[in-house]
């Protein structure tokens, strides 16, 4: 044959196996690939019983985050995840994190018990890891809204999402939970003073981006002026004006600032 | 000799064509491989006149500053804009910014899947306002309304994800001339009682002289516009009522899971006030204007047929370069608090654009080159690029510090209104928005009425307010499981590079926003268990 030939198609093929050769490798590659939003490309790499630890973590995640994100996928991630959480180092955190999260959210019908159960198993096992802080805060927006049963008029649903505030010992994850209390009292028509002093508890911690941030300083003049706290109700205004003066809302909040503000005179505390 | 003479001839064309391709190659067309090595693309459908010269000029000046990227600017038409959109997103062949605005038809999971946040870039100073009063500045507080309405409309509550061009507001263009000849003033209506007044003087000149004109140009979408201004002042009173959160802004799921509660209805009496205005006003329109587009009623006003239009100011440039007559620039008359339909619920002047910014352009997920899309982002939201589209496009800017020309000084809308953003219409949802439009004609046509519409919309609303909040968590949905994903890549990167702080950084924001979006999804859901299955 040939010569040329020969070296023909693997001329044509050089290019397919250069690309091949230049996917990602190894959990650096692979979390990068993952922070891009190509868990494909990860899959394609790496495999499901690779003999790293690391790299099996970053497997599951892939196959949590490819599509089709079938029930399927979501179980034999949950698998690699199931065997990865026996271990005692960060990385088995994760793992644990990972899998409660599927229960919670990835499969088409949730199974939020058991969520939460995992939740609170990691929570117990690894108390200041940042994934079982992380998850004492997905387990308080369970708490709130969905467990034990919605039909159940009688339960404390603020109460169950509050007692786990003790155990959260990062601030923003603390901010995080105090916010969502807050928000789920107004939701489920709690009395204001159940509620606003977690919406205070966040605003104080500070740091929450986009509306949420905004929304959550009128939120508070409000509350506070609805309940007759005009000091605070006048705080908050202020610093709403200060920090957003070309907002629409602005006229109305110094309508409002004029209003408690006259309040305050009447009672002596401006 | 004759068979001869053809060869020549023949070979003649040859040599003649071929020179003039040459000519053609060297001296027009575009060259083979192009000088700029990054070409990247921004889409939208604000064809009307204006726009497309205001990112032209900004095109022109950003080529000029970085000489290795070549933009090119894709004008999609409105009535196709949603099939453009949805198909170049899928078979990922679009633009690298796209324009996108919440209320399309049936797009509302389009942010969710395709577009990219800039959230971490919305908070460092934007590089072009260097040497500018906003050169320290957050990016995001740079533009006039700090991008309330873009979070508002953002599918992940602490997530930013557009930058916007302009600031827009809703205005009456008046032919003043034809005005004048009819009531025999230049003078403007001041309150909507005057302008009943106005209204009858038309109908009666229309009637004297036989000339087929009316008040007011008509089209679905101007009528649209304008029944969304007449019911947010309508319902001021009950959105204050309704507002339990106290956020004194009623957001879109909020009407929705408020309907659900029984807290207002297309029954309630600000309501039927709002409409009732609103057929007030669509009766001196021309009849069945409700098949119409904007076109139309463009058309119709220039004709020289309708006193007056009202239209975004993003129709102003196009009614200004257009028009054969003198047009002012008014605020809509509102009505007063003895108004006889609408004083009883009167609460104060409501907004006419409430100053909010638009022209939202979105970072394409898929795009090639997002870093400079990023930075043409920049560019055209900064003091010298958003300059430029105003000064080109007679549309107002969207960032602080740009002058406004004097003669587009009027679309802006003084902080002197209330607002609550909610409109209790279209913005609510597609499903909602697809009933109103679509029971429209009940409202506003001869034959019609406040009852007709109000009970169309009863019938529909129940299955449509339930679609729309479940499209609204499954859009959510779609946000936040990859989120999960990229929390833990953020802290394994962040892990092996410690130096870097921005990795930490960007997984806590995203954990807050996934806990947030998390928490009004179950707030949703909440709703739609309490209330149960539509009846």
């Amino acid at each position: 044959m040939d010569p040329a030939r020969r070296i023909l198609p693997l001329i044509l093929v050089w290019p397919l196996l250069a690309v091949g050769a230049a996917a990602p490798a190894g959990p650096d590659r692979a979390w990068s690939a993952l922070a891009d939003n190509r868990p494909q490309d990860v899959l394609r790499q790496l495999r499901r019983d690779a003999d790293s630890r690391a790299d099996r973590l970053a497997w599951a995640a892939a196959r949590i985050g490819a599509q089709p994100a079938t029930d399927a996928n979501m179980r034999e991630a949950e698998a690699v995840l199931a065997e990865l959480e026996s271990g005692t180092d960060e990385l088995a955190a994760e793992a644990a994190y990972l899998r409660a999260r599927i229960y919670q959210l990835h499969l088409n019908e949730p199974d939020f018990a058991q969520a939460a159960q995992l939740f609170a198993e990691l929570a117990r096992r690894r108390p200041e890891s940042h994934w079982a802080q992380l998850g004492l805060v997905k387990l308080g927006l369970l708490k709130l809204y969905l467990l034990p049963d919605l039909t159940d008029p009688g339960s404390d649903r603020l109460a169950a999402a509050e007692a786990l505030l003790p155990r959260i010992h990062e601030p923003l994850l603390r901010r995080d939970l105090e916010l969502q209390i807050g928000q789920a009292g107004i939701v489920l028509h709690q009395p204001q003073a159940r509620f606003l002093p977690h919406l205070i508890a966040a605003a104080q911690t500070g740091g929450i981006t986009g509306t949420a941030r905004e929304d959550l300083i009128v939120q508070i003049g409000v509350l506070s002026e609805r309940a007759g706290d005009w000091a605070r109700a006048r705080e908050y205004f202020e610093r709403y004006l200060a920090e957003y003066p070309t907002n629409v809302r602005a006229f109305t909040i110094r309508k409002k600032l004029g209003e408690v503000s006259h309040r305050l005179a009447q009672e002596g505390g401006a | 000799m004759k068979k001869r003479r053809s060869r020549y001839l023949g070979l003649g064309l040859l040599v003649a064509g071929y020179a003039f391709a040459l000519f053609w190659v060297f001296t027009r067309s575009t060259p083979v491989v192009s000088s700029r090595p990054v070409t990247i693309r921004i889409a939208h459908w604000q064809i009307e006149k204006g726009p497309p010269d205001g990112v032209d000029a900004i095109i022109k000046r950003y080529e000029e500053l970085n000489p290795r990227v070549k933009v090119e600017q894709v004008l999609v038409p409105g009535r196709v804009y949603n099939q453009w959109m949805r198909t170049n997103l899928v078979g990922a062949t679009g633009a690298d910014l796209i324009e996108y605005g919440v209320w399309l038809d049936g797009l509302t999971d389009i942010p969710a899947r395709y577009f990219e946040p800039i959230t971490d870039e919305m908070m460092r100073p934007n590089p072009y306002n260097k040497g500018t009063a906003l050169e320290h500045v957050p990016w995001v507080q740079t533009f006039t309304d700090g991008l309330l309405n873009q979070r508002v409309n953002a599918p992940d509550p602490g997530q930013f994800y557009a930058v916007t061009l302009t600031e827009v507001s809703e205005r009456l263009f008046c032919n003043q001339e034809l005005l004048r000849t009819i009531t025999g003033t230049n003078r403007m209506p001041a309150t909507f009682a005057d302008l009943r007044v106005v209204f009858e003087q038309i109908r009666a000149y229309a009637a004297r002289t036989g000339r087929p004109i009316y008040a007011m140009a008509g089209a679905r979408d101007n009528a649209s516009w304008l029944m969304q201004y007449l019911l947010q002042g309508a319902m001021m009173q009950r959105s204050q009522r309704n507002d339990r959160h106290g956020n004194l802004a009623v957001y879109p799921w909020e009407e929705l899971g408020q309907y659900l509660e029984g807290r207002w209805s297309y029954g309630s009496p600000e309501v039927r006030a709002g409409l009732t205005m609103m057929r007030e006003v669509s009766v001196n329109m021309k009849p069945g204007f409700v098949q119409s587009l904007r076109d139309a009623a463009t058309q119709e006003f220039l004709r020289g047929d309708a006193v007056f239009i009202f239209a975004g100011t993003w129709d102003g440039t196009s009614l200004r370069r257009l028009a054969t007559f003198p047009i002012a620039v008014y605020r809509f008359p509102q009505p007063t608090r003895d108004d006889p339909v609408m004083g009883p619920y009167f609460y104060g002047a409501f907004a006419d654009g409430g100053g909010g910014t638009a022209m939202e352009f979105y970072l394409n997920k898929s795009s090639a080159h997002p870093k400079e899309a990023i930075d043409f982002m920049h560019f055209m939201t900064s003091v010298e690029g958003n300059q430029l589209f105003t000064d080109h496009s007679g549309w107002l800017p969207s960032i602080r510090e740009v002058k406004i020309p004097s003669d587009i000084e009027a679309y802006r809308t003084p902080l002197d209104c209330y607002s609550f953003g909610a409109e209790y219409m279209t913005g609510m949802g597609s499903t909602v928005a697809a009933a109103v439009m679509r029971n429209l004609y009940l409202l506003t046509e001869t034959h019609g009425s406040v009852d007709q519409f109000v009970n169309a919309m009863e019938a529909a609303m129940p299955e449509a307010v339930r679609t729309d909040l479940r499209k609204e968590i499954s859009n959510r949905t779609i946000i936040v499981r990859p989120q999960d994903v990229g929390i833990m890549a953020a802290a394994a990167l962040s892990r092996r590079a410690p130096q870097n702080g921005s990795l930490p950084l960007a997984r806590e924001r995203l954990e807050s926003s996934q806990t947030q979006s998390e928490g009004l999804m179950l707030q949703l859901g909440r709703q739609l268990e309490v209330a149960g299955a539509a009846k």
